[in-house]
């Protein structure tokens, strides 16, 4: 197996400098064959991480204890199912499924472009692998997952306990590393338009269907996380403002102001400048998480054990800086573009306001972040820069972006009818206005959870109408499905509004409308909480193979037991606790148990009440439904289509025919 | 041409900057925070004894103390636990006091504990952790060592060994009341 | 034709200001001094970090020594402590990264006026764009690509794509 392993790392990097160097000279010289050479190499590289990871996969399934890595992270109680989540449980193996994940995003680009070959593609593909070639030059140096040990263990350590709590640990990793991965794609067509100096806009169609896409995904992992972090960790909370959190969330937030921004773009030719530097800025954010995630250099939850890989991803970000934004700086003539706006009230103006506040949030998580290190390179000292400090900075930029999502869709591009806009928005700020009033006569007293209602109802209400507005119309002309069809994009984003709206409902009811208290029980006895009577019934034992459970059984009036649980692993000094949520529509009731005493016979819980989570998790899906909605692939003649189509609206866009 | 070159060099620096910074944090443990004890005096306290009388901080001035932190539940402690003893059978006669101070744990874990290891220093219990905050504890095993004058002259976080607390005792042995 | 406003148009104008007028009361009355002691526990809990989680504030963590730090800040108000004081016992035993945010002194202190620079500087940029677009330039009419005049089968396909875009819009 190490054997298989090693070689096949060795292998995957030849490959991949032979790939990067083969498409780079087919771009320059204009071969096609060399650039059909590469593809395939890009084959071979996805075949060869396949068997590597099987290997790797082998190895721990089937106890080999040689390999440190299996020593380390295995053990012969763990269950197959969390043997096998294993492979991404800790640095070096979560390594070797980073690149097999990236060897199936280039050769997925090397499918999609088999017949249609932009004229960015080899540059694309050389880029991709130069990047595959830096993460096999991790594992292959400073990073080995196939390193054995002297005399082989009779028994691994398994797993670290809190990665094996629970079945979350199988999706929320996979998701997180395809978007923070995929990002990697547009990156490299952007790279690549700067490289093949066309100052056409082809490439933006092809990078905003991947970049929706990563989008997805990103959106998808940052839920389960949340989600992972409510259901397992047990303190109540779904976001801690974890700088590896915060790192996740920085990409998505840049991704998000290009899915916009790219429809300046692409109906207006406008701001072809910015889109290139927020697809490099996405990139170089996730390298940077990379960096921060791995490199042990700040303290976190997620932080994987000191390893040296940090220089290397130092490196790695360095040059990605440097490249990208130094290509940008030296075409800055070539993507320079006339702009011009009608109208100061327009999609187009709201478009740009939405990017600035996306990126200030962006500037702002970051520079938090980093101001810890900052502080302590510094003058030594050492500060916390935590959730309250990030809640309060983000609130006003967060409602603000909610304002516009709301609006933005209403408004018409270049100039505004300012009585058909009025009349768009008389509804959706009726509807916000009377909520604002109704929770502050109800008794809210937080500024920001009275804002946020309204906000969030501005969208629902606002984006609602205008799907509304549309079928309707649609419907008398073409039926509704054909109508949903032609205005797909429209539609979807529309419906990725109303999710974050959706969201953001979760997110404001939970954080000022929450409730807790900390109570300990005798067996038998009862507390009365969030309008139920709470009975400790008692603890049951359950002793696995792996762990032993104790369940600390509550019985709840007017519905079915609560049943926290505390789970003690062998490798773990502390037990781990599981909460237990009964979860509603309105409100979650979740229990955890903090300690026990006297063998069982009296025990500490913390009860919660956390009103609309459910909406939060609602919202997320519905955003990612939205967003895959969006990209789904056309029939090829159709994006070929809108690309000459949107070359020709870009040609009279000046010229009043419109 | 120039204005290229400009933005060329702009990038360049900015980027060589942000890297820098980034690269001070390399090297760097992350778990490890300074303590602003260190050079200050010691919080004073009174602790039950579990193998001896209770011990009042303030009334071992005169003499070395080496204050160490642990729990029965604490692997990394066990490890320690012979260069602790070495310790204080080397230097008890010096002037050397090993207090060790029981964490959020059982009387009676810790008892077995000690019984099982043969511990001959004393030890107390800091029941309700009051002692544990006094001293910034943000884990165990950590060791204080404290001067005749009763100022905290340095603050171990993890396991020690005999040798590196030699060396650190030695010189305040010495040293005699500042 | 500009002064006049329309029902609908009265209609979002007064709703925008009654949603304003209530939203600067909620912000001016604000949140009710905490009553119980409990409550001022969790609060001056939240804002401190805890000290051997990762994340989590005193408030949240279930570790044992986070308890212990919540019973210490309930006895220390119940002798009548402020919390400034009680906050200021934990730094000087912790430090200043025991506070859940950075002090107000010191180099940390531009964590505060960050993002409001980074917001103010952002709708500077955003103004000033927005001003530079609506100048009307004159450079549209030098179009970098110089095309021959339409045939007539390419106006109708321009006349149908115009027609999808309408329907997209409506």
């Amino acid at each position: 197996m190490a054997f298989l392993g090693t070689y096949g790392l060795m292998l995957g990097l030849v490959l991949s400098v032979g790939g990067a160097v083969t498409a780079a000279v087919g771009a320059r010289t204009d071969r096609p064959a060399l650039v059909q050479t590469a593809r395939r190499i890009a084959f071979a590289v996805l075949a060869t991480m396949v068997v590597v990871d099987g290997a790797m996969l082998a190895a721990l399934l089937s106890n080999d204890f040689t390999l440190r890595y299996v020593a380390d992270n295995s053990s012969r109680e763990t269950p197959v199912f969390f043997k096998v989540l294993s492979l991404w449980a800790a640095d070096d193996g979560s390594l070797l499924f980073w690149n097999l994940i990236l060897a199936g995003y280039v050769a997925a680009v090397a499918i999609r472009f088999r017949r249609y070959r932009p004229p960015t593609f080899p540059y694309a593909l050389s880029v991709l692998f130069g990047v595959q070639a830096f993460y096999l030059l991790l594992v292959n140096g400073p990073a080995r997952p196939f390193g054995t040990l002297a005399q082989a263990a009779a028994d691994g350590r398994g797993p670290a306990p809190l990665l094996q709590n629970h079945p979350l640990m199988a999706v929320h990793p996979p998701f997180l590393y395809l978007g923070f991965i995929g990002f990697t794609v547009p990156f490299a067509f952007g790279v690549a338009a700067l490289l093949a100096g066309t100052g056409s806009d082809a490439w933006v169609s092809i990078i905003r269907r991947w970049t929706l896409l990563v989008w997805c995904f990103l959106t998808v992992g940052l839920v389960l996380g949340a989600l992972w972090s409510y259901s397992v960790l047990g303190w109540g909370g779904y976001w801690a403002w974890d700088p590896v959190e915060n790192v996740a969330l920085l990409p998505w937030l840049v991704a998000t102001a290009f899915l916009h921004s790219i429809m300046l773009q692409e109906r207006r030719g406008m701001a072809r400048l910015w889109n290139i530097a927020l697809v490099i800025g996405a990139f170089a954010l996730t390298t940077f998480g990379t960096f921060l995630t791995r490199g042990s250099v700040l303290s976190s939850v997620h932080a994987f054990a000191q390893s040296a890989v940090g220089p290397a991803y130092l490196t790695f970000l360095g040059l990605v800086l440097l490249g990208g934004f130094g290509l940008v700086a030296w075409r800055l003539p070539m993507l320079r573009t006339p702009a011009r706006l009608e109208s100061t009230v327009s999609r187009e103006a709201a478009i740009v306001g939405n990017n600035m506040l996306l990126l200030a949030a962006t500037a702002i998580i970051l520079l938090g972040t980093v101001l810890p290190l900052v502080v302590e390179a510094l003058t030594g000292d050492q500060i916390t820069v935590g959730g309250p400090y990030f809640q309060s900075a983000l609130a006003p930029v967060f409602l603000l972006v909610l304002v516009l999502a709301g609006t933005a869709p209403l408004l018409p591009w270049r100039a505004v009818n300012r009585e058909r806009a009025v009349r768009r928005l008389r509804l959706p700020v009726l509807a916000a206005a009377l909520v604002i009033v109704g929770t502050s006569l109800a008794g809210l007293r937080d500024l920001y959870a009275v804002a946020g209602f309204g906000a969030a109802t501005l969208v629902l209400v606002g984006n609602g109408q205008e799907i509304a507005s549309g079928l309707a119309v649609g419907r008398r002309h073409s039926g509704v499905l054909r109508t949903l069809a032609r205005g797909r994009r429209r539609y979807a984003g529309l419906t990725v509004h109303i999710g974050l709206a959706l969201l953001a409902i979760g997110i404001t009811a939970s954080s000022n409308l929450a409730e807790q208290t900390q109570v300990t029980l005798r067996t038998g006895e009862s507390t009365v909480f969030a309008d139920h009577t709470l009975r400790y019934a008692g603890l049951e034992t359950d002793q696995q193979a792996q762990r032993v459970v104790l369940t600390a059984r509550v019985d709840v009036s007017g519905s079915g037991p609560l049943t926290p649980r505390m789970n003690l692993y062998p490798a773990a000094s502390e037990p781990i606790g599981s909460p237990s949520i009964h979860r509603g529509v309105l409100r979650d009731l979740y229990a955890s148990v903090i300690s026990l005493q006297d063998d069982g016979n009296s025990a500490t819980f913390r009860f919660y009440r956390n009103p609309g989570i459910t909406w939060l998790w609602i919202g997320g899906v519905v955003m990612a439904l939205g967003g895959a909605a969006a990209a789904w692939p056309a029939r090829r003649r159709r994006a070929e289509e809108a690309t000459v189509a949107a070359e020709r609206r870009r040609q009279f866009s000046g010229a009043g025919v419109v | 041409m120039r204005r290229r070159l400009l933005l060329l060099g702009t990038v360049v620096v900015a980027v060589l900057a942000v890297v820098a910074v980034l690269a001070t944090g390399l090297g760097r443990d992350p778990a490890a925070t300074a303590s602003p004890l260190v050079g200050r005096a010691a919080p004073d306290f009174t602790l039950g004894g579990i193998n001896g009388p209770a011990v009042t901080l303030s009334k071992l001035r005169g003499q070395v103390v080496v204050m160490n932190f642990w729990a029965s539940w604490c692997t990394e402690c066990h490890e320690e636990q012979d260069a602790l003893d070495q310790t204080w059978q080397r230097y008890r006669d010096s002037g050397l006091v090993l207090l060790g101070v029981d964490f959020e744990d059982t009387s009676d874990g810790a008892k077995d504990y000690m019984h099982q290891s043969g511990l001959t220093y004393p030890v107390v219990e800091d029941k309700d952790s009051k002692t544990a905050l006094a001293y910034g504890i943000r884990g165990i095993p950590e060791t204080f060592l404290i001067d005749r004058s009763g100022r905290i002259v340095d603050r171990i976080i993890g396991r020690v060994d005999a040798d590196r607390l030699a060396g650190a005792v030695e010189p305040l042995l010495k040293g005699g009341t500042e | 034709m500009r002064g006049r406003w329309s029902a609908a148009g009265l209609v979002v104008v007064l709703a925008a200001i009654a949603a304003a007028a209530t939203l600067g009361l909620v912000a001016v009355r604000g949140h009710q001094q905490p009553a119980s002691r409990s409550q001022q526990v969790q609060q001056i809990a939240s804002g401190l970090h805890c000290p051997i989680c990762k994340d989590l504030s005193v408030a949240d963590s279930p570790a044992p020594l986070a308890q212990q730090m919540r019973q210490q800040i309930d006895e220390q108000l119940a002798a009548g402590r402020t919390p400034d004081e009680i906050r200021a016992g934990f730094v000087a035993a912790y430090g200043d990264s025991v506070l859940m945010s950075p002090p107000r002194h010191g180099i940390g202190s531009t964590a505060y006026y960050l993002p409001l620079i980074v917001v103010l500087g952002g709708a500077l940029v955003v103004v000033l764009l927005l001003r530079r677009w609506r100048r009307p330039s004159g450079v549209d009419a030098a179009e970098p690509n110089g095309r021959a005049p339409l045939t007539s089968a390419q106006r109708q396909a321009l006349r149908r794509a115009v027609e999808r875009l309408r329907e997209e819009e409506a």
